[in-house]
């Protein structure tokens, strides 16, 4: 299994906050990941440290074995859609793609064309001048025509519409189906990647929370609901990520250790938005806390 | 790369040279009819004469007037070339300082840095080019200027050397708006907006040259001292484009009496209140006019260093300006 995309360590750190910190995953191929966490999480940082714009401060980032920064070489592997989807906004769509094939020496210039055509782009206006979701279409068939190894895309449905965002979620899945992409796709929009990723990382507070592929991550957990619960352990439960209590009643949401759970407990299976939700539901809230001078 | 400069720069380009046609056909009319006026009062020859120690007094006299008519007509036009001073400065504002503070501004850095040619080979082509427009235009600029202010130096008799008509022509002008762009382009990396970046620029460029000017340039080759007497037949010693760092009349132990100023009288003459010559001033026996100067001659010599210490930082700072772009994001 050859790894994409793999951190070891990483962090980045913006004076004396860290953006990043700890963050070690692997990324094998051909995965469809989603990375989650709310703003600030240290999404974007994550994904420039691994296109080469940003140099960690510590540990290390390697695409497919190498490190990005300073490194060229790496750059026609992977594509890349930044926040905001920024194009120069005065280029045309044809003048962008002709752009392309003047900075990339691989470069499937009929792909685009192809593409934006299929979504009624129109080739002759400035790109400044299309909506929010055509500028994405743009931008994304910008990072398809460099036939990507890695496609990294920051937010690129953010600032998008229900209908758009569906539009350009359903035309990602339709180019990267057939070739053999890794796709890395941040968001803090939980429904969307439900239905396309097969992967999720999940950042929070500058850590990775949970990595892994989405099948295995929602088998692993379980939400347990039973009478009111102490700290104690409980039989086939390997670690409590969140619990909520009532008077007389607990609800958990637990990783299990593949034992069955005590009998005392309903046990449910979880969907992938009770797994984000739960793991991000937790975080470093104590900095902010003393900050403000408010109890905990 | 380079259609990329050009496509995102030719409107610019297209402005640029439309200033720079505008300026030529309001100066070059102006030059020329300035030329036209010097060859018609005799200047030329003058300038040839007076230069000459052996000058007759009646033409010197003849050269004085003409030289006086023609300032009289075109010496207003020295505020036109202070103005032009400011040329170089305002091509770092417009083409360097948002070189790069654009891009990271409206965040298509993000787009540019992660095609296959990577940030180091787009900083290198971008600022080639600039560097070679702006070598054009400064070239084209200082060859223009030198040419357009000959005569209102040669008629002012102050030689090339001076404040303001050095900075305006020859070689000068490449350094400076060289200078000027790789600020604007540094500044650019620095604040990464491009109003800050054009302030720095502004700021950053008049100190420096000012600095320049004031501190450095009278010193990049040993003044010289010219000394003579207070009384004397001649006329008063002439500085024929020489300039002029200090003056003064010194007592015969050197101690200065009278700075900024020269004095001549005939031999034996009084001063106005009937003391001896410069008495009034406190000159003593054996006093003498000294004048520390560069001569006119080492015009292209200070050019040369001028032009050099400009360039010099110019690199500097693109050398920084590449180093600091690998740490954007």
């Amino acid at each position: 299994m050859e790894i994409a995309l793999e951190a070891e360590q990483l962090g980045k750190r913006y004076g004396r906050t860290w953006a990043l910190r700890d963050c070690s995953l692997r990324l094998p191929t051909g995965r469809i990941a989603a990375l989650v966490g709310p703003n600030g999480a240290g999404k974007s940082t994550l994904l420039h440290l691994a296109v080469g714009l940003l140099r960690p401060d510590a540990g290390a980032v390697r695409v497919f074995g190498e490190s990005p920064y300073g490194n060229p070489a790496v750059l026609p592997e992977i594509g890349f859609v930044a926040q905001d989807t920024p194009l120069y906004r005065d280029f045309t769509a044809a003048e962008l793609v002709h752009l392309g094939g003047r900075m990339n020496k691989r470069w499937d210039a009929a792909l685009a064309r192809n593409r934006l055509a299929q979504l009624g782009i129109p080739p002759n206006l400035p790109v400044g001048k299309l909506s929010g979701g055509q500028r994405a279409q743009v931008a994304l068939a910008l990072a398809l025509a460099k036939r990507p190894r890695l496609l990294l895309l920051d937010e690129p449905v953010a600032s998008l519409d229900p209908l758009a965002r569906r539009e350009f979620l359903q035309s990602l899945m339709g180019s990267v189906a057939e070739s053999e992409t890794t796709v890395l796709l941040s968001s803090h929009l939980l429904a969307d990647l439900e239905r396309i990723c097969d992967y999720l990382i999940v950042l929070h507070a500058a850590r990775v929370q949970l990595a892994g592929p989405v099948d295995d991550l929602v088998e692993a957990h379980r939400q347990l609901i039973g009478p009111r619960h102490g700290d104690g352990p409980i039989s086939g439960v390997a670690g409590v990520v969140r619990a909520s209590h009532t008077a007389r009643q607990s609800t958990l949401l637990v990783r299990t250790d593949g034992q069955a759970v005590d009998p005392e407990w309903a046990v449910h299976d979880v969907t992938l938005e009770d797994l984000i939700l739960a793991y991000l539901a937790d975080g470093e809230t104590t900095v902010s806390h003393t900050a403000w001078e408010v109890p905990a | 790369m380079i259609w990329l400069a050009w496509r995102q720069h030719r409107k610019q380009l297209l402005f640029t040279l439309i200033g720079f046609a505008a300026l030529a056909a309001l100066m070059i009319p102006i030059g020329l009819s300035m030329r036209h006026t010097f060859t018609d009062l005799g200047l030329p020859d003058c300038v040839r004469e007076v230069a000459r120690a052996d000058v007759a007094p009646a033409t010197a006299e003849s050269c004085e007037a003409a030289f006086h008519r023609f300032t009289n007509r075109y010496g207003s036009l020295n505020l036109v070339a202070v103005l032009l001073l400011v040329l170089p400065m305002l091509v770092g504002l417009f083409w360097g300082a948002p070189l790069v503070a654009r891009e990271v501004e409206h965040g298509t850095h993000r787009f540019a840095w992660t095609q296959g040619v990577g940030r180091t080979h787009w900083a290198l082509v971008k600022f080639g080019l600039v560097v070679a427009v702006t070598v054009a235009a400064a070239v084209c600029y200082g060859l223009g200027m030198s040419w357009w202010v000959s005569p209102l130096t040669q008629a002012a008799r102050e030689g090339r050397l001076g404040f303001i008509v050095f900075d305006l022509q020859g070689i000068a002008p490449i350094g400076y708006t060289l200078f000027a762009v790789a600020l604007g382009i540094f500044a650019g990396t620095v604040w990464r907006r491009m109003l800050p970046a054009m302030t720095v620029t502004l700021v950053g460029f008049i100190g420096v040259r000012a600095a320049v000017a004031i501190l450095a340039r009278p010193h990049y080759q040993p003044a010289r001292t010219l000394t003579f007497p207070i009384e004397g037949t001649g006329p008063m010693r002439e500085s024929h484009g020489d300039w002029v760092l200090a003056s003064g009349v010194r007592n015969a132990d050197g101690k200065m009496v009278a700075a900024d100023t020269q004095i001549m009288c005939r031999p034996g003459g009084r001063g106005p209140g009937g003391g001896a010559c410069g008495a009034e001033l406190g000159a003593g026996p054996g006093a003498y006019n000294w004048q520390l100067y560069q001569p006119a001659g080492r015009f292209w010599l200070f050019q040369g260093i001028e032009t050099g210490i400009f360039v010099a930082l110019a690199a500097l700072l693109l050398y920084l300006a590449v180093r600091r772009i690998r740490r954007i994001a």
